[in-house]
């Protein structure tokens, strides 16, 4: 321990009790958090990352146990102090950013009380406490901070409120502050300003932070130091330089190669860590990545690996060091370690020229905000906002079209309209040709064989008390099954979506999410239906899981000829499966082109935004704290006149303010709304 | 604000007429006269035709349910069949026995069981915790006109500490509370146990959502976090336990009262319901569902004071 | 003789068997190992078997009178005494609880099913559908049970019909707003926009995935609601608006027994006991299995 060490974590190992046995949680976590610096904790879920963050604050779930190790805070056992010391240092010393703000700040009592209470401790009038709150919440960038300061948690956005919960943390000036996920709950553009904002504070306040996330960007992007946790253990730590450009444990580099972000080749197939966590209610007692490492070896899940020291950090591995050692270990960063699927990247089979198999024209949904005789009393003419806007859409047979927004902007409503889920206000959806829009469900029914949805959450969308045999055949029940055998067809469906026969016994709440998100795929698959709408894919799922699931679904579409309509906020992703994207804003279509071209070369300032809004895998790719476009998407009540960018685009004239850009093509297959693109021309030469 | 207090009158008002109407239907539902079943039977014919002409029994029902409603509206509910004085009036001087009962019991059950509730949640499982949920359980299962019966078989009969019968001298304040103890005890003792495990699961349930951590996290002290944080939440369901619960109280102060040989409300009713009086069980029923829906209008409108966030969506 | 090959079983399968059967163990023993569930358990049978076996048991005839005895405290002939008119207290109560058992059973499983109907109706159904059944649903909670029985019996005079009738239609709103309040949860929740998407109709839906899910809490409320069942039979007899003279039910030997209250104590206790007991034996059963099921309470985090 040095002196520039504000916290040092050393041989923690914790035990959670629970009717399955002693899972345990944490073994032998080491690690020192330097002064001013940023470290980051990066483990997918199950790794115990937010546990470790609560550990330290002495806030852990009561079924908690910590059997052994030290965390010295100022020359102080942080596991050994009092209840009542160790609350003198929470909120003062030490504070905490929380990942969902929504949850985390208590609904009944203004920012002003929430905040005052915070500084029970320092002998202030209230009047001065009232000042300081106003303050904090104008330097993190709320406006009208003195008035607002007397708001409710729901009175603010969702990014409002993230910045609230940072000015809370920030109050009074910790030397450490944690942040569990702290932009997960947030959109792409909300989370560059984030990172942005606790950036500029820790230079303000000289504040040491620790950041908990399963974001490999945002760690590139914020830290300086990384620790990389995966099932309860620390597997390396070191510069952030050295972990993203010279990871040496065989995890980092498989979780650093499954990013989409940092895979510049756009080939169909991802690469992916096959199996799944191990049991924590009995660990191996060698490496605990054994069960899934590429280079594992027979001595690997028997004996212990050595902690390898590296020049600013440690990794734990056999090949590293040892009598198993592997002098060519780790190969050079483009050789990849892991193992891309089986099977050839596959073709696109466009056809370009058919007839759209969906052809979406002129959608409007309407939602309604208030009852009409409320309405009539207040004198509101049109109770109604426009969640999807005069949309025009095609996807033809054998494509993937990505509709790609953040929340708020329609782009699930549209899924969801286009299936006859939710009423639409005018507009065309034809399917092969024929007008399905507004039809009578008795009618629609025979079409759900050809139109089949997967959504977002990938255990919530399954019926949580039937069965995944159940649950899997439904659709044949539903759509008739004479003469058909449901326990081979439930076979079938379990081998095509490559999911063991073992689990057609169990229930959704047994299943993994990678698991779960196969049952929902075989359903969606088992009518041999002609589109899919899925809605986020890969949401929920951890990185190394989500190349799975795309792997699976561009194998099924290249063996069934499927159309897929993918929705999602996820940008990386869709750049790897999707043949057309198109980006929508506020209801709007605001950019639709082909994928390359459109990431490569944006037309509109919004896609742009989205585009520069992804943080890098690669701390030398930081951008500038500028970078981030401002402000966030208005709420439908408040569409701006103009162009419904115009509030927070960078480029924004006089006349952007008058009238919405009628859609404009600068390719046959490129088209744009916005009266001053980026680019006019449809040639590719500006890549970055 | 005015809005959902309009509404909320609004619904109130359609309840009340659902209740009319009902009343109503029963009386006409029946067969018989309706007039001699509203008069009683030693009526005279003289009587009963005014009373048909009053309540325009020769009109359609339709009409009848109207002009019904209207003489309710304007406070005229009928005559008592034996004294002939309005039913307005008997029930005036009857009323505030039944309140003093019923406002009694509840204020010592919540005066209990709440903060009882908050202690065994901020220490499950010690011996408090679990000596309140044992006795709560007791307390809940015994009818309360049961503890209204046993209350007066101990207290008044066997141990002779408190009057068994009636409500006191009129004017005499210490002898009415001496007569109001044992039946807002008997009919407040079920209410304690209930209120202390609803006010316990609420705040169980309020103590582990993350904005209890938070607050934890910035080392707020304990005190603090349960009285000015938890139960600031979890008192909210517990305001709506608390107005609905007034309907079962109703009940409970029936009982209270014909043991007690109290001159309440649910007395009247009861006495009246032996006697065939009808328009005294129309005027009783009319009052005890209208004190019930007035009680749960409130107790809604204090839950809308409150919670900011049912503020925001009205 | 060669084996013919089979598809090996699955490992996980096997496991998965063993650990629900595990969880099941697991349910059971810590249901046995809580001293209020097994006290509930015990008296809840009790119930069941005396009203069931109560001709078989009682030593005798409930209404045969032994003017002589009238009156008497417990003693080895009587053991619960006997009433005004020398009838065997312990043998009525054995009748009565007959009766509670009647209304229990029958008021229970009716509006436990009527309010499991209409609540889904009401939470999943369109809204004008909702408010309505709201409406309708407050107009009766508006009446307090004993008030609704009283208006009930002053036009149509006392018969344990009515009394049925009061307890089913006072307790529908109960489980309704409980059904309806888990519907409306799982209306908008993925999993049925995705039957929806699937194109399963609104019964299948209903009775294939919303019911599943709704059905556990309403089944411990109706274990939590038997004492109120039993109590409002108990407490309109004893007012003289349920079940009639001389047939016996708890309520009844109260009534008896208020009247001689200052002669004899031993009817009024005797004939409380079992009500307490019977209430007792389902809030704690009720509890019980409601700590077990209630995943908010189950939940260890």
């Amino acid at each position: 321990m040095t002196d520039d060490t504000l916290l040092n974590i050393d041989g923690l190992t914790l035990d959670f009790r629970t009717n399955r046995g002693r899972v345990k949680a944490l073994r032998d976590i080491s690690f020192p958090v330097r002064k001013g610096r940023i470290l980051g904790i990066v483990g997918e879920s199950g790794s115990g990352k937010s546990t470790v963050l609560w550990s330290i604050l002495g806030l852990l779930a009561g079924n908690a146990e910590v059997m052994a190790g030290r965390i010295d805070f100022e020359g102080r056992d942080l596991l050994k102090l009092t209840p009542e010391a160790l609350r003198a240092i929470r909120g003062e010393q030490i504070s905490v950013v929380f990942q969902d703000p929504m949850t985390s700040q208590i609904p009944v009592l203004p920012y002003a009380r929430q905040m005052s209470d915070i500084l029970y401790r320092r002998t202030m009038s209230d009047n001065e406490k009232r000042k300081a709150a106003v303050e904090m919440l104008r330097r993190v960038g709320i406006p009208d901070s003195d008035s607002r300061v007397d708001a409710y948690p729901h009175e603010f956005s969702g990014g409002m409120r993230q910045r609230a919960g940072i000015a809370m943390s920030m109050l009074t000036g910790p030397n450490l502050l944690l942040a569990d996920e702290p932009t997960t709950a947030l959109d792409v553009t909300m989370e560059a300003q984030m990172i942005g904002l606790m950036r500029g504070l820790r230079e303000d306040f000289e504040t040491t932070i620790v950041v908990v996330s399963h974001n490999l960007g945002l760690i590139a992007e914020m830290c300086d130091d990384v620790v990389v946790m995966y099932a309860g253990e620390v597997v390396e730590t070191g510069e952030v330089h050295d972990i993203f450009h010279n990871a040496r444990h065989p995890y980092t580099r498989a979780l650093l190669e499954c990013d989409p972000a940092r895979i510049a080749d756009v080939s169909r197939k991802l690469p992916v860590i096959p199996g799944d966590i191990p049991d924590l209610t009995r660990p191996l007692p060698g490496c605990i990545f054994a069960t899934r490492c590429q280079r594992v070896m027979p001595e690997c899940s028997s004996l212990a690996p050595p902690l390898v020291p590296r020049g600013t950090g440690v990794a734990r591995c056999h090949l590293l060091d040892g009598p198993l050692a592997d002098p060519a270990w780790p190969p050079p960063p483009e050789v990849p370690t892991v193992a891309r699927d089986a099977g050839e990247p596959v073709p696109p089979q466009v056809r370009r020229t058919a007839e759209p198999l969906l052809d979406v024209s002129d959608l409007n949904v309407r939602f309604r905000t208030m009852g009409p005789v409320r309405a009539r009393i207040r004198g509101v003419s049109d109770p109604f906002v426009d969640a999807v806007l005069d949309v025009s859409l095609d996807v033809k047979p054998g494509e993937t079209v990505a509709l790609v927004g953040e929340s708020g902007s329609g782009k699930t409503t549209l899924g969801r309209t286009i299936l006859n889920l939710q009423q639409a206000a005018g507009g065309v959806v034809r399917f092969e040709g024929k007008d399905i829009l507004g039809m009578k469900e008795s009618r629609f029914k025979p079409l759900r064989r050809d139109m089949a949805m997967m959504f977002q959450d990938p255990v919530g969308s399954l019926s949580p008390r039937k069965s995944v045999r159940a649950l899997i055949t439904e659709p044949l029940v539903i759509h008739g099954a004479e003469g058909r055998n449901l326990d081979t067809e439930a076979e079938r469906l379990a081998d095509m979506v490559r999911l063991p026969r073992g689990f057609l016994a169990r229930y959704p709440h047994e299943l993994s999410g990678g698991q779960a998100r196969r049952v929902g795929v075989a359903r969606a698959l088992a009518l041999n239906p002609r589109l899919i709408v899925a809605d986020e894919p890969t949401a929920g799922l951890d990185v190394s899981v989500q190349g799975e699931i795309l792997n699976l679904m561009a194998d099924l579409q290249a063996e069934h000829g499927l159309s897929y309509l993918i929705i999602t906020h996820n940008l990386p992703v869709v750049r790897h499966i999707a043949d057309r994207i198109a980006i929508m804003y506020l209801g709007r279509i605001v950019e639709e082109g082909p994928a390359a071209e459109v990431f490569a070369a944006p037309a509109h300032p919004y896609t742009r935004a989205l585009v520069d809004g992804v943080p890098q895998p690669d701390p030398d790719r930081r951008r500038p704290p500028a970078a981030a476009i401002e402000g966030e998407v208005p709420s439908l009540l408040r569409r701006p006149t103009g162009c419904d960018f115009v509030s927070r685009c960078p480029l924004a004239r006089e006349e952007c303010r008058m009238a919405k850009p009628a859609h404009r093509n600068i390719a046959p297959d490129h088209r744009h709304a916005c009266l001053f693109p980026l680019r006019k021309t449809p040639e590719l030469t500006e890549t970055a | 604000m005015l809005n959902y207090l309009l509404k909320r009158l609004g619904l109130a008002a359609l309840v009340v007429m659902a209740v009319l109407l009902l009343l109503f239907s029963m009386l006409h539902m029946i067969p018989g006269n309706p007039a001699i079943l509203a008069l009683g039977t030693r009526a005279t014919p003289e009587a009963i035709a005014a009373y048909s002409e009053r309540m325009h029994l020769d009109e359609p029902v339709l009409t009848q349910f109207i002009f019904f409603l209207g003489n309710a509206v304007q406070g005229d509910l009928g005559n008592d069949v034996f004294s002939n004085r309005p039913v307005t009036a008997v029930i005036g001087e009857r009323i505030g026995f039944t309140l003093a009962l019923i406002c009694t019991g509840m204020g010592w059950a919540v005066l209990l069981g709440v903060p009882l509730g908050c202690l065994a949640a901020v220490r499950p499982g010690t011996w408090i915790d679990r000596i309140t949920g044992v006795f709560s359980v007791g307390m809940i299962a015994v009818p309360s006109f049961l503890v209204s019966i046993w209350a007066l078989l101990l207290f008044s009969l066997h141990l002779r500490w408190l009057p068994a019968i009636g409500a006191g001298e009129p004017g005499d304040l210490s002898d009415q509370l001496s007569h109001l103890i044992l039946p807002a005890f008997a009919i407040g003792l079920g209410w304690v146990g209930y209120l202390a495990r609803m006010v316990r699961a609420s705040m169980l349930e309020v103590m582990g959502e993350p904005y209890i951590r938070s607050a934890r996290a910035f080392g707020l002290k304990p005190r603090r976090i349960v009285l000015g944080y938890a139960l600031r939440v979890a008192i909210l369901p517990t305001i709506t336990l608390i107005g609905m619960g007034f309907g079962g109280l109703i009940s409970s102060a029936v009982f209270a009262e014909i043991i007690f040989s109290r001159p309440g409300v649910g007395k009247m009713i009861f006495d009246a319901v032996s006697d065939r009086n009808f328009p005294i069980v129309q005027g009783g029923v009319l009052v005890a569902t209208g004190f019930y829906i007035l009680v749960v209008l409130f107790s809604d409108l204090l839950i809308a004071w409150l919670d900011p966030r049912v503020r925001a969506s009205l | 003789m060669s084996v013919p090959p089979s598809d090996p079983v699955p490992a996980e399968a096997l496991e998965l068997r063993e650990s629900a059967s595990r969880e099941r163990r697991e349910k059971l023993s810590s249901f046995l190992s809580d001293w209020q569930a097994v006290a509930g358990l015990v008296l809840v049978v009790a119930f069941f078997a005396s009203a069931i076996f109560a001709p078989w048991l009682a030593p005798y005839d409930p209404n045969a009178m032994d003017i002589p005895a009238r009156m008497s405290g417990p003693s080895w002939d009587h053991i619960a005494g006997t009433d005004q008119l020398g009838r065997d207290t312990f043998s009525r109560i054995l009748h009565g609880g007959r009766v509670a058992l009647y209304i229990a059973a029958i008021g229970v499983s009716a509006s436990l099913v009527v309010g499991l109907v209409l609540g889904m109706i009401a939470g999943y159904g369109p809204r004008w559908l909702d408010n309505l059944l709201l409406l309708l649903f407050d107009a009766v909670r508006s009446f307090p049970a004993v008030i609704l029985a009283l208006a009930t019996v002053a036009l149509t005079g006392p018969s344990l019909t009515v009394v049925l009738a009061i307890v089913i239609i006072t307790t529908i709103p109960s489980y309704a707003r409980v059904a309806r309040t888990a519907t409306m949860a799982l209306r908008h929740t993925e999993f049925i926009l995705a039957e929806r998407s699937l194109g399963a109709s609104t019964p299948r839906i209903l009775f294939h995935h919303v019911m599943p899910n709704v059905i556990g809490p309403l089944l411990i409320l109706a274990a939590m609601e038997v004492p109120v069942v039993v109590s409002i039979e108990a407490g309109l007899s004893f007012l003289g608006i349920g079940v009639l003279p001389p047939q016996a039910s708890w309520g009844t030997i109260l009534n008896e027994g208020y009247l001689v209250i200052r002669d004899t104590p031993w009817m009024v206790i005797a004939g409380g006991i079992p009500l307490i007991l019977t209430t007792l034996g389902f809030t704690f059963l009720g509890e019980a299995l409601r700590d077990l099921f209630d995943p908010r309470m189950g939940r260890g985090r």
